[in-house]
């Protein structure tokens, strides 16, 4: 947080607590809007590099774009849907972080809470509301209970808690299945399962049967956390301990306290994620029903920048992407696996900030020099594109290029497959080169145009013609435009120190 | 079987058992001691492992060789570890949010690899497995037999690595250089060395030997590939190196007790057998003896320029 914006914060602190302020003021402030470019930069080259995966594994890009896009946008219910327990997760890692602390193993918490909602919900007979309300109550209070562990351990004993949390979250996992494949198992089904709650305990439905109450339980508890960091002591000094413990501690606030507290409250919000779960949708406790539900309130976190209105967006974000790539799965045939592989490239990237910010710097160069020199910079451009171009081909065809030269030359195909993996590797450092202007960057590109037009030679003599033209034009177009960049244009201003 | 006692036989089975456990606890533990000596938080250990093991199975079942799976797997562990180490290192980026990133990739691209490569959801073809070390001599020596008489050629590699380890670290330059990097990497600019390529340099290996874990899991102790199959044992191997206070030796005691303890559970069933109601409870152990481990323990102290991304002009 810059000094700007603290200073900022201190002029309103007369003013009432009001969320939409507090989103204006956010959206204002410049940091938050570097943070948006940051954000959104990484979901994009994230985006980028699973095309180049899907296409490197056979798939058809522009239709799994499309129905992700699709499904996203049609099925707007069960995105929020999907959303809900997403938001409880990512407050519950965000609000951890506040205070200097990673909460790792939200799974865990979701599914103590999941099995206490569960519990009361069909053990317990209540008048309707009461019963809503116990019940989620109790699953929220194992969760915070299983936050609280951890964070006594790190605030009394400073264990790592990415550790404990961790290792807590896998014995969640166990002991519920445990619970429910003896002592809770409803005896009537084959499955491990609890039996289903009672009807008193259910949380109503909004529209359609996905949506349910605990989406606004979720859009209050955004409110709550928002609340809790900005506007209360217990905020305000957990914010101090998470920045500095020692200057906390100097100040007279207890970094203990509010290290132990902080995971509790994480773990109470997961749990009552998991709560809401089974009292909206499940309505009964499985082995395994969450499918990842903590790891994905990490990213979630991250992504929001560890902002509770970040966290909202950023889940409805993935919530589109989990509705989106169902519908991919089922049209493009693509596995929804490759949904996670997104979240951790986009994890990846909003680790990297200067990454995202080295590109734009790129890209500005690029345009100030196309304004003063056109045609230089033009084709200076293009070959960066055919460096790109050739890496994403190399990855996406040499599998089948192997393959088809094997058929013709037994005993070549894995050499092939080799060099060409190396190319593309070489073809991505002379990217990265280009882009620095630096002239090592042209010679990179050039070797990649020799290996291609090898390829094209072995496609002839293989009998693929296929190969054949699809090598040949990459390299000559490669080769060409070095030449051009090296002697039409020797006089490029090459090199522009740029390193960073 | 030997027709031997059967107390000395349930202590071969568990000896036996420690070791097979705690191999891929110990490379994994000596690898992000590698990464964390020279500076660089590796959470991601979990990810690597879990693309080590895929790897070296998929490596297997297209090459034909395990020994070469095992190499694959190993460049492919290295290979990720260079992703964390360019976003922590060369862009600076937070260590602990890169590395969360790493073990979410390694989740999703070994799942859908498993669908890619042989379209099934958890588990993968069978492959062929690394042969074991047979020692015939031992064979008919009743506890020592069932612990040693035939192993995993990777767990003899573990006790090199090990060595190998400690020597590197503290009797060579580069080892010097790596411990700078990790304690006051302003010395060691100012001796000449790049911090970033030793640092660069520390977390590969640590990748590497992730890798060389993972693929003692999915080739070495079983012959396929299951979804998710390394269960955690990064983040044991994690905490087996904040046991082992960040040594190779640390490292290595605090792996075979971690695998000491989850070898327990195989044995208890065997002395019990009325405890197969309770397996996922015993399964639970050596989490739970992980978490009081390291609560048990005085406050080990990290490197101190850990986490800490080091800027040429900035003084720390």
């Amino acid at each position: 947080m810059s000094e700007q914006s603290r200073e900022g914060r201190h002029e309103n602190e007369k003013a009432r607590f009001n969320p939409i302020n507090n989103i204006m003021r956010m959206v204002s402030d410049p940091s938050f809007q570097k943070t948006a470019i940051w954000s959104t930069g990484s979901i994009i080259l994230a985006l980028v590099v699973v095309s180049v995966l899907m296409m490197m594994t056979g798939y058809n890009v522009g239709l799994a774009f499309l129905t992700l896009l699709w499904g996203a946008i049609t099925q707007f219910d069960r995105v929020l849907f999907f959303a809900t327990p997403l938001i409880f997760t990512g407050l519950s890692v965000a609000l951890a972080f506040k205070c200097g602390l990673f909460n790792i193993g939200p799974e865990g918490q979701v599914y103590m809470g999941a099995i206490g909602a569960a519990i009361v919900g069909y053990l317990v007979s209540l008048p309707i509301v009461l019963h809503q309300f116990t019940a989620l109550l109790f699953g929220t209070f194992l969760g915070f209970l299983y936050g609280l562990l951890p964070g006594i351990l790190k605030a009394y004993r400073g264990t790592h808690e990415v550790v404990t949390t961790m290792m807590m979250s896998y014995s969640a996992i166990l002991f519920t299945a445990w619970l429910v494949t003896y002592p809770l198992k409803d005896t009537t089904q084959a499955l491990d399962r609890t039996p289903p709650i009672l009807v008193t305990a259910e949380l109503p439905k909004l529209i359609g049967s996905f949506l349910n109450f605990s989406l606004i339980l979720a859009i209050l508890a955004v409110i709550a956390v928002d609340y809790l960091i900005n506007k209360t002591v217990l905020g305000y000094e957990m914010r101090a301990v998470g920045q500095n413990p020692d200057a906390a501690e100097t100040a007279g606030i207890n970094p203990k306290k509010n290290i132990a507290l902080a995971l509790g409250i994480a773990g109470a919000l997961a749990g009552m994620g998991g709560s809401g779960e089974i009292l909206g949708y499940h309505h009964l406790f499985q082995d395994n029903w969450s499918v990842g539900l903590g790891w994905d309130g990490i990213t979630v976190a991250v992504l929001g920048n560890n902002n509770p209105w970040g966290v909202l967006a950023a889940a409805i974000f993935f919530g589109a992407l989990r509705a989106g790539g169902l519908q991919m799965q089922r049209i493009a045939g693509v596995p929804l696996e490759m949904v996670r592989v997104i979240q951790g490239l986009i994890v990846l990237f909003v680790a990297a900030p200067r990454a995202i910010d080295w590109l734009s710097k790129r890209g500005v160069d690029y345009a100030t020099w196309l304004k003063t020199d056109r045609v230089p910079a033009s084709v200076h451009l293009a070959t960066s594109f055919m460096a790109g171009a050739s890496a994403i081909v190399c990855l996406s065809v040499f599998g089948s290029y192997s393959a088809m030269i094997e058929a013709g030359i037994p005993g070549v195909g894995g050499i092939v497959a080799l060099l060409l993996f190396l190319t593309s590797l070489v073809s991505i450092y002379a990217l990265i080169e280009l882009l620095m202007r630096k002239p090592r960057g042209l010679r990179l590109v050039a070797f990649a145009a020799i290996v291609w037009l090898l390829v094209a030679a072995l496609g002839y003599i293989a009998g693929s013609m296929l190969i054949v033209w699809q090598s040949l034009v990459i390299g000559m177009v490669s080769f060409l435009l070095v030449v051009l960049v090296e002697r039409v244009f020797p006089e490029t201003p090459l090199d522009l120190g740029g390193d960073n | 079987m030997q027709t031997g006692d059967p107390m000395l036989e349930l202590m071969g089975w568990l000896l036996k058992a420690t070791l097979q456990m705690a191999t891929p606890l110990v490379l994994t533990a000596l690898g992000g001691m590698f990464s964390e000596r020279t500076g660089v938080v590796n959470i991601g250990l979990e990810g690597m492992m879990l693309v080590g093991a895929f790897s070296a199975v998929a490596g297997t079942y297209y090459v034909g060789s395990p020994w070469l799976g095992l190499i694959i797997a190993v460049i492919a562990g290295g290979a990720l570890a260079g992703a964390h180490a360019i976003v922590c290192v060369k862009f600076k980026g937070n260590h602990i949010v890169s590395g969360t990133g790493i073990i979410l990739f390694g989740l999703g691209s070994t799942t859908l690899g498993l669908q890619v490569v042989w379209g099934k959801q958890g588990l993968s073809d069978s492959v062929e497995r690394i042969p074991e070390v047979v020692i015939p001599q031992l064979r008919d020596v009743p506890m020592l037999g069932t612990a040693f008489g035939s192993l995993s050629p990777i767990i003899y590699f573990m006790f090199i690595i090990t060595a190998l380890s400690w020597y590197v670290l503290y009797r060579t330059p580069f080892g010097l250089r790596m411990r700078a990097a990790g304690e006051d990497p302003s010395t060691l600019d100012a001796a000449g060395v790049s911090v970033e390529w030793t640092r660069i340099v520390g977390v590969v290996l640590s990748g590497a030997l992730a890798g060389l874990g993972g693929a003692y899991l999915s080739i070495g102790f079983e012959n396929a590939f299951g979804k998710g199959m390394t269960a955690g044992k990064g983040f044991i191997a994690l905490a087996a190196l904040i046991f082992g206070n960040w040594t190779p030796i640390g490292c290595f005691l605090a792996g075979l007790f971690f695998g000491f303890v989850t070898g327990l559970q195989f044995i208890f069933p065997i002395l019990i057998p009325e405890l197969v109601t309770l397996t996922n409870l015993v399964k639970i152990l050596p989490y739970a003896l992980v978490i009081v481990a390291l609560a048990g323990i005085r406050r080990s102290i990290p490197p101190k320029g850990i986490a800490v991304p080091y800027e040429k002009e900035v003084r720390v």
